[in-house]
Formats: C-alpha cells, sequence, structure tokens
C-alpha cells in the first residue's frame, strides 16, 4: 500500500473513533502537543494511560471483591481513572466512570460491579482502537511519509 | 535663500523636540532608574519582554498519565516546570527553594496528602498563588478549594489554552501585595 493509501486510510479510522465516541476533542489537545522535539509524544502518552489503567482497573477489581466492601476506596480509584482518561480524551471510558461514581455513592455492589464491566469493556475497546491508530501511524512514518493533522468540523 | 530657511527650520524642530524630550523625562523619572513601583524583588519576570515565558510552576498530580499531560503543556506555554508526584515532596521542595517559584498548580484528590491540605500549608507558610485541579466538579468541594485560598480551581481535563492564562494569578497576587 502506498503512502497516500495508508495516510487516507488513517484519517478514515481516526475520523471514526471520534464520531462514535471513543475519542473526544482533547486527544486533539494531545496530538497538537506533538513536535519534533517530542515526536513520540502522544504513544508515550498513551502508554503511560494503558500502564496506569490496568492497575486501577486491577485495584477495583480487587476492591470490589471483598467482604466489606471499602466505597471510599473504590470510590477513589474510580475518580482517577476518571481524570485520566478525560485527559487523554478516552471519553466512553470517562463517561463509564462518571456513572460507576453515582453507584460508589450509593454504595450499591451489585451496580458498581456492571459498572467496573462497563468501565473494562470501554477500556479494552479503546485501547484496541488507539493500537490500531498508532499502528497506522507508524507503517506511515516508516514508508517515509507524515502524519496528517486531523481536522474535525464539530 | 530656501535652503537656508529650511536648515533653520529643521534645526528650530530639533530644537524644539530636544525640549519635549527633557520635558517628558522630568515628567517621568523612571527609565532605568529603578524608581517604578514594581512589586517583586526576586522574581524572575520583573518586567522582561518575554513575561509569561519563564513564570516558574510546580505541578502536583500522583496520575503519572495527568502528570505527564501537564507536564508537556507548561512546557509548550514556555514556563520553566517542575513536576511531584505527591504533595509531601512538592511541600518540602518549597519550602526548601522558596523564593524560587511562581505559582503551584495542585491535583486535590491525592492518598497521603491531599490538594486541601496542601493549599492550606501554602497560604499559611508562603505567599504563592496555589491553582487546584481536579475530575470533581462537584460544587460544594470547589467551594471548599475557594474558600480556602485557591487562587482557581480548573476541571479536568484542562486545555492548554486556559494554562496560557495563569500568569495572570501570578501578577494579580503580587499587584495585591504591593497595595
Amino acid at each position: 500500500m502506498e503512502v497516500g493509501q495508508m495516510q487516507r486510510r488513517l484519517v478514515d479510522y481516526t475520523k471514526s473513533l471520534f464520531m462514535e465516541g471513543f475519542l473526544d476533542a482533547q486527544f486533539l489537545q494531545l496530538q497538537q502537543l506533538q513536535d519534533e522535539s517530542n515526536p513520540d509524544f502522544v504513544v508515550e502518552v498513551v502508554s503511560l494511560f494503558f500502564d496506569d489503567s490496568e492497575k486501577l482497573l486491577n485495584d477495583l477489581t480487587m476492591a470490589l471483591d471483598q467482604p466489606n466492601v471499602d466505597f471510599k476506596k473504590v470510590d477513589a480509584h474510580v475518580h482517577q481513572l476518571k481524570g485520566s482518561s478525560s485527559s487523554i480524551g478516552a471519553q466512553r471510558v470517562k463517561n463509564a466512570c462518571i456513572a460507576f461514581r453515582s453507584f460508589c455513592e450509593e454504595q450499591n455492589i451489585d451496580a458498581t460491579l456492571r459498572c467496573l464491566q462497563q468501565v473494562k469493556q470501554e477500556y479494552y475497546l479503546v485501547k484496541n482502537k488507539l493500537e490500531t491508530m498508532l499502528r497506522l501511524e507508524q507503517q506511515i512514518v516508516a514508508a517515509g511519509g507524515s502524519i496528517p493533522m486531523i481536522e474535525l468540523g464539530f | 535663500m530656501l535652503i537656508i530657511q529650511t536648515k533653520s527650520l529643521f534645526l528650530f524642530h530639533l530644537y524644539i523636540s530636544q525640549l519635549w524630550l527633557l520635558f517628558f523625562n522630568t515628567m517621568n523619572p523612571s527609565n532605568g532608574n529603578g524608581s517604578m513601583s514594581t512589586a517583586s524583588s526576586s522574581g524572575a519576570w520583573d518586567g522582561r519582554d518575554q513575561f509569561p515565558a519563564g513564570l516558574r510552576v510546580l505541578v502536583v498530580d500522583d496520575d503519572p498519565t495527568c502528570l505527564m499531560i501537564f507536564e508537556k503543556m507548561l512546557k509548550a506555554c514556555l514556563y520553566q516546570v517542575t513536576k511531584c508526584n505527591k504533595a509531601e515532596t512538592a511541600l518540602s521542595v518549597l519550602r526548601e527553594h522558596k523564593n524560587e517559584f511562581d505559582i503551584v498548580i495542585s491535583d486535590v484528590h491525592m492518598p497521603d496528602m491531599d490538594g486541601f491540605e496542601l493549599l492550606k500549608h501554602i497560604t499559611s507558610e508562603m505567599d504563592l498563588p496555589v491553582i487546584l485541579i481536579s475530575a470533581d466538579a462537584r460544587k460544594q468541594v470547589v467551594m471548599e478549594g475557594v474558600t480556602y485560598g485557591a487562587c482557581d480551581y480548573l476541571i479536568k481535563p484542562v486545555r492548554i489554552e486556559t494554562l496560557k492564562n495563569i500568569w495572570q494569578h501570578v501578577v494579580r497576587k503580587k499587584a495585591r501585595n504591593t497595595v
């Protein structure tokens, strides 16, 4: 596949992530921060987010698995995940966290377990999408092309 | 004849403009004499042309993703950035390096010491503006932060455009201090 084709595929793919709500405008902020002095910024931040989130999801799973659930602790973890997901623009993960927090406040164990599943699902979805997108970018760069900037019309 | 007239007109104008400059300088004795009332003594940004570039920011957040993004954004604003992932560390840095920071940005919810406690220490021990940041937008939490003396409370996700304006808090505080 030649570079132009790859670039068009990347643009279409990235646009679909925004259209489907996986990513929001905050992700564009990150892309705009990337420059020649720091050409891997987005990859680095996204990788950090993945590592951090997986720890948080493990902690959440353990916390909800206790006989006496400490909802304050659960809430603290969800709050952190909400903060980091919103900071990188992972909109659906952020929204799942918002719902999660309201059930933590109610101390509703069944609902919070369902929320955990929901958050995990959204997380793995966006992880998969971002990895695909970053792989496409790498292929373009390896072929000598440049990453096209996405212009969004909303 | 014409030439002589033009020359003398020129000289006349020169004379008048010199008088004016003399007059102007007498009324405004500030050019390099240091008698203007700038507030800061040791601030790194004293009226330099590049301000707010070089603004010395300490950013505190226990979340590594957010901390990395803040650092990048603040650097893109041309600020001088120091980052901490613990409030305790931030406090000792501030205590050991007094007068080496212009502003502190801190997350609210952190284990061990949280942003509110850090804010209280800073407002009682030193004269630095503190901005609180959180994903928590609940009114009572924001109210608490502002009541305890935060000069601003930002909700995550923070955009770089917002960080470009934080220098206003530094100027405002210094202006209030000189009154």
